[in-house]
C-alpha cells in the first residue's frame, strides 16, 4: 500500500480544529467549537441525503443562502462563555433567589393586599404574557436549530430555556393570583386576553410574524435585535417600575431577576451582530433592512401594551411614555452595535 | 410556608397553545417540519408527557449531577489509570468519543427542532429540556475525550470525526441526519426518543459502562452512567407522540419504527459489535453482542411495539440471522481497512478468543475462520503488506457500510449475496434486502452518492489508497493499525501457510 506522507506535526495538546495555536483554548471553547457537522467544510449539502431533499433545501435557502454571511462563523464567541455546566449552575442559583422571593411574599400574604388596579395590571399584562413568551421560546429554538455555528446554537438554546424559565415563573404567579383573587381572570381568562384584547393584538401579530421569519438571520434580527429588546423593556423594566409605584414589590423583584436573562441575551446578540459587521461590512445593509422592517412592528406592540400600563393601575404611566421609553431602549442597544462601540467581544478567536 | 406543589400550577406552563390570526397555522408548522400528515391537527392537543418536570427542578438536579461528574474526573485526572488501560478498551473509547460526541450534538439540533415545530406546547417544553440534556451529553463527552488528546492523537477524532468524509462518519451521518435533524418532528419523536433512545442507547451505555468498570476505566463508566440518567426524561417525548400517531396512522408509525430500527441495528453492528466481541479483553467479556442484543434490545423492543398494537418489522428474520454475521463481517472489514480508522482495531482471533467466538456463534469458524487464517499466515510470514487494503469495498447505497453480510444458501454454502436495483438508469448496490427495500421506499430522500460513487466519479484525487486516506482525513499519527499482531498470531506460528497466503507469500519466506 502506498500512502501520502504529509509532514509530521508536533503532538497536539488540543483539538486540531483549533489550528496551530499557542494558547490553549478555554474549556468553553473546547466543548463548543465546531460541534455542528451540518456546517462541515466541503459538504455537498447539509445532510447526508439527496441534495434536493426538502430538509437540505430548507437549510440551503434559509441558512447557507441567508443574506447575512460571514466567512467563518466559528470565530464567534459568547461574551458570557456559557457552557451547559455554567448555565445550570447560574440558573439553579437564580431560581433559588426567585423561589425565596415567592415563598417570602406568599408567607406575608402579599397578593391579598394588592390594589384592584395592580391586580388588573397583573391579570391583563403579566399573566397573559406567557403566550408571548412561549412564542419567543419557539423562535429562539428555531435560531438554535438553524444557526450556522454551534457557538450561536448554544446561546440560542440557553435563551430558549430562559424563555421557559420565565413562562414557568409567570405560570406559578398565575396560579397564586388565581387563588388570591378568584374571578380576576388569572388562569381562566389569560388566553382570551391574549387572543382578543385590543391592546395585545400588535404584540401577538409581532410574534406570529416572527415565527414565520424563516431566514435564520432575519429571525435573529426580528426577535433578538428588535422585538425582544423592545418588549422586554415594556414587560420587565417598565412593568416592574409601574408595579413598584403601585405597591407591588414582589413583581418588582421578580422582574429584576428576570432582567438578568434578558440582559444576557442582549449581550450575546449584540456581540453577534457586531461580529457580523466586523467580518463583512456588507452585513450592515442586511441588518438595517431587517431592523427597518421589524421596528414599526415592535413599536406598535409596545404602544398597545402601553395603553394597559396607562389605564389599569391606580398610578399608571402614559402609553406614549411606555412606547417612547421602549423605543429609546432599543435604539440605544442598536446604536451600540452600529457605532462599533465595544467591539472587543467575539474577537478572541482560537487559531489566530 | 412552602411553595405551591407543581401539580397545582404546571398546567399554566404546559397550556400555552393559541390559535393564530395573523399568519396561517401551516406557515408556523409547515408539513416538512411538523409532519402532522393524516393526524388531525386537533389530535395533538391531547399530547401529554408522563414525566413532569419544572424548570427550577431541572436546573437544581442538573447542577448537582454536573458537579459530581466533573468531580470524579478531577479526582482521577492525576492518576495513571489511563496509561494502564488495555489497547482494545482504549479503541472502544476512541470509537465511542469519535462516534458519539457530535451525535449528541445532532440530538441537540433535533430537540431544538421539536422545541420549535412540535405540535403541542407541552411537547415543545419537554424538547426545551431535551436540547439542554443533549447539550450536556455533547459537552461532557467532548470534554472527557479532549483530556486524552495530549496522550494519544487518535482522541483528536472526538471532535473531528463527523467533519470528515471518512466512510464511518458518512454512514453515521446518513443514519443520524435522517433520524435526528432532518425529519419532521413526528417522525423524529418516533425515531429518536422512541426507537433509538429507549432501546439502542442502552446497548452502548449500559454495556459500555459495565465493560468500562471491568477494564478499570472509572472515568468513562462514571461519564456514561451520568449521561444515561438524563435519558428517562427526554425520551418521554416518544410515547405520547406514538400514541397519537398510532391511533390515526398506524401504517406510518410502523414504517418509521421499522426503518429506524434497521438503520440503528446496522450502525451498532459496525461499532458496538466489534467493541463487545473483539476489543474487550476475553477475561472481561460478560455477554456476547448477540446475547446483549437479545436481552436489551429485542425483548424490550418487541414488547414495546406490541403494546402499541404494532407488529414486528417485516425484516425480522433477516435481522435475527444478521446477529450471527453482520458484526463479524464488519469487524473483519474494519480491521482490514484499519488505516481508515481513528482507533487501533484488535483482530482478537487467538485460539482462546476463537474458542469463545465458536461457543457464542456456532457458525463463526465456517464463515470467518478460513479468512482469518489467511491473514494470520500472512502475518506469520512477515507479509503484513498483503493484509493491507489496495482498494475499496462496495458500500451499501442505504446504510453506507461495506457490503459484507454472509448469508447461508439453501445448499448450505455461505456467500455474500448481491442485492442491487436499477433506478433512473443507474445500478445501486446494497448490503441486505431490507436496506434495498428501505432505499426504494425512501429514494427521493436518501438517493445520494456513496463514497464509492464519489471515488469513481473522480472526486477523490489521487485515485489510490493514499488519496483516499487523505480524503478521509487520516494523518499518519492517527491512522489505525493493529496494536499487537503477535497477541493473536503467535498461537499459529510455525504452521504451514495455506490457501492464498501460501501463494502470495514472498519467495523464501514460506513457513518462516
Amino acid at each position: 500500500m502506498t500512502t501520502a506522507q504529509p509532514r509530521r506535526s508536533r503532538p497536539h495538546k488540543t483539538f486540531s480544529a483549533f489550528g496551530d495555536i499557542r494558547r490553549m483554548p478555554s474549556d468553553y471553547e473546547v466543548v463548543t467549537h465546531a460541534q455542528n457537522w451540518t456546517m462541515r467544510k466541503n459538504r455537498t449539502s447539509a445532510f447526508e441525503q439527496n441534495p434536493s431533499s426538502p430538509p437540505n433545501l430548507w437549510f440551503l435557502t434559509y441558512r447557507d443562502h441567508s443574506p447575512l454571511q460571514v466567512e467563518d462563523w466559528d470565530a464567534f464567541r459568547d461574551p458570557d462563555a456559557l457552557t451547559y455546566r455554567t448555565y445550570v449552575g447560574l440558573q439553579a442559583e437564580a431560581e433559588t433567589k426567585t423561589g425565596g422571593v415567592l415563598e417570602q411574599y406568599a408567607e406575608a400574604g402579599a397578593d391579598a393586599t394588592l390594589s384592584p388596579g395592580q391586580v388588573s395590571l397583573l391579570t391583563k399584562v403579566f399573566t397573559p404574557s406567557r403566550y408571548l413568551l412561549h412564542g419567543m421560546q419557539q423562535v429562539e429554538a428555531y435560531l438554535g436549530y438553524l444557526a450556522p455555528t454551534s457557538y450561536v446554537t448554544n446561546t440560542a438554546g440557553f435563551a430558549t430555556a430562559d424563555c421557559l424559565r420565565r413562562v414557568t415563573l409567570v405560570a406559578y404567579r398565575t396560579r397564586e393570583l388565581e387563588l388570591a383573587h378568584p374571578g380576576a381572570g388569572a388562569g381562566s381568562a389569560d388566553r382570551g386576553v391574549w387572543e382578543r384584547h385590543e391592546a395585545w393584538q400588535p404584540a401577538r401579530k409581532a410574534i406570529e410574524k416572527a415565527l414565520i421569519a424563516y431566514d435564520w438571520g432575519e429571525a435573529f434580527t426580528a426577535l433578538n435585535l428588535v422585538l425582544a429588546p423592545t418588549l422586554d423593556d415594556v414587560l420587565l423594566r417598565q412593568f416592574k417600575e409601574v408595579s413598584r409605584d403601585n405597591g407591588d414589590q414582589e413583581s418588582w423583584l421578580l422582574s429584576s431577576y428576570l432582567e438578568e436573562d434578558s440582559d444576557r441575551r442582549a449581550r450575546w446578540s449584540g456581540a453577534l451582530a457586531r461580529f457580523t459587521l466586523e467580518h463583512r461590512p456588507e452585513n450592515e445593509a442586511v441588518l438595517r433592512r431587517w431592523i427597518d422592517r421589524w421596528a414599526p412592528i415592535a413599536d406598535a406592540a409596545a404602544a398597545g401594551l402601553g395603553t394597559l400600563l396607562e389605564t389599569l393601575p391606580e398610578r399608571g404611566r402614559s402609553a406614549r411614555e411606555v412606547e417612547s421609553g421602549a423605543r429609546a431602549k432599543r435604539e440605544e442597544f442598536l446604536s451600540g452595535i452600529f457605532s462599533g462601540a465595544d467591539v472587543s467581544t467575539g474577537k478572541e478567536r482560537a487559531g489566530r | 410556608m412552602a411553595l405551591l406543589k407543581r401539580e397545582e400550577w404546571q398546567q399554566y406552563v404546559r397550556d400555552v397553545n393559541w390559535t393564530y390570526s395573523y399568519v396561517d397555522d401551516e406557515a408556523v408548522y409547515p408539513e416538512w417540519h411538523s409532519g402532522t400528515g393524516k393526524v388531525p391537527r386537533s389530535a395533538w392537543l391531547t399530547w401529554e408527557e408522563d414525566y413532569k418536570v419544572t424548570y427550577p427542578e431541572y436546573v437544581a438536579t442538573q447542577r448537582d449531577k454536573e458537579s459530581s461528574a466533573y468531580a470524579v474526573k478531577a479526582a482521577l485526572q492525576r492518576s495513571t489509570t489511563f496509561d494502564h488501560l488495555d489497547e482494545g478498551w482504549k479503541s472502544s473509547t476512541k470509537m465511542h468519543f469519535g462516534g458519539v460526541a457530535l451525535v449528541e450534538y445532532a440530538a441537540v439540533l433535533g430537540e431544538l427542532k421539536m422545541a420549535r415545530f412540535g405540535l403541542n406546547a407541552a411537547w415543545r417544553n419537554m424538547a426545551t429540556f431535551g436540547q439542554l440534556d443533549e447539550l450536556r451529553h455533547a459537552q461532557i463527552t467532548t470534554f472527557f475525550g479532549h483530556e486524552f488528546v495530549k496522550k494519544d492523537p487518535q482522541y483528536d477524532w472526538t471532535q473531528k470525526t463527523f467533519h470528515m468524509d471518512n466512510w464511518v462518519p458518512i454512514s453515521l451521518r446518513n443514519l443520524f441526519d435522517g433520524m435526528m435533524i432532518a425529519p419532521n418532528v413526528v417522525d423524529l419523536a418516533i425515531a429518536l426518543p422512541f426507537t433509538f433512545e429507549t432501546g439502542f442507547t442502552n446497548l452502548q451505555f449500559v454495556a459500555l459502562s459495565a465493560d468500562a468498570l471491568e477494564a478499570g476505566d472509572v472515568n468513562f463508566a462514571n461519564m456514561i452512567s451520568s449521561i444515561q440518567t438524563d435519558e428517562a426524561r427526554h425520551s418521554q417525548q416518544g410515547g405520547p407522540t406514538m400514541e397519537i400517531l398510532v391511533e390515526h396512522d398506524p401504517v406510518r408509525a410502523q414504517w418509521i419504527i421499522d426503518k429506524n430500527f434497521w438503520g440503528s441495528a446496522r450502525a451498532f453492528a459496525a461499532l458496538t459489535g466489534p467493541a463487545m466481541d473483539y476489543y474487550t479483553p476475553l477475561e472481561h467479556r460478560k455477554q456476547s453482542y448477540r446475547e446483549f442484543m437479545e436481552e436489551w434490545i429485542i425483548d424490550q423492543f418487541v414488547h414495546t411495539i406490541e403494546d402499541y398494537g404494532l407488529k414486528k418489522p417485516w425484516f425480522w428474520d433477516e435481522f435475527m440471522r444478521g446477529l450471527d454475521t453482520w458484526h463479524h463481517g464488519l469487524h473483519m472489514g474494519l480491521w482490514f481497512w484499519r488505516p481508515t480508522l481513528w482507533w487501533r482495531p484488535k483482530a482478537a482471533v487467538s485460539k482462546d478468543e476463537r474458542d469463545w467466538l465458536r461457543e457464542k456463534y456456532p457458525n463463526w469458524e465456517t464463515v470467518y475462520g478460513d479468512k482469518w487464517d489467511v491473514i494470520i499466515d500472512n502475518i506469520n510470514n512477515n507479509n503484513v503488506e498483503a493484509t493491507l487494503p489496495e482498494t475499496l469495498p462496495w458500500l451499501c447505497s442505504m446504510c453506507n457500510l461495506p457490503c459484507c453480510n454472509a448469508v447461508q444458501a439453501r445448499n448450505g454454502r455461505w456467500r455474500v449475496p448481491e442485492w442491487s436495483l436499477t433506478y433512473d438508469g443507474k445500478t445501486f448496490q446494497f448490503c441486505s434486502n431490507a436496506c434495498r427495500q428501505i432505499w426504494w421506499k425512501d429514494r427521493d430522500n436518501v438517493n445520494h452518492e456513496t463514497l464509492i460513487d464519489r471515488f469513481l466519479a473522480g472526486q477523490i484525487q489521487p485515485m489510490d489508497v493514499g488519496g483516499i486516506l487523505t480524503h478521509m482525513g487520516l494523518t499518519p499519527e492517527v491512522m489505525g493499525d493493529d496494536p499487537d499482531y503477535e497477541a493473536w498470531t503467535k498461537d499459529y506460528a510455525g504452521r504451514p501457510a495455506t490457501g492464498i497466503a501460501a501463494v502470495a507469500a514472498p519467495a523464501g519466506q514460506e513457513g518462516a
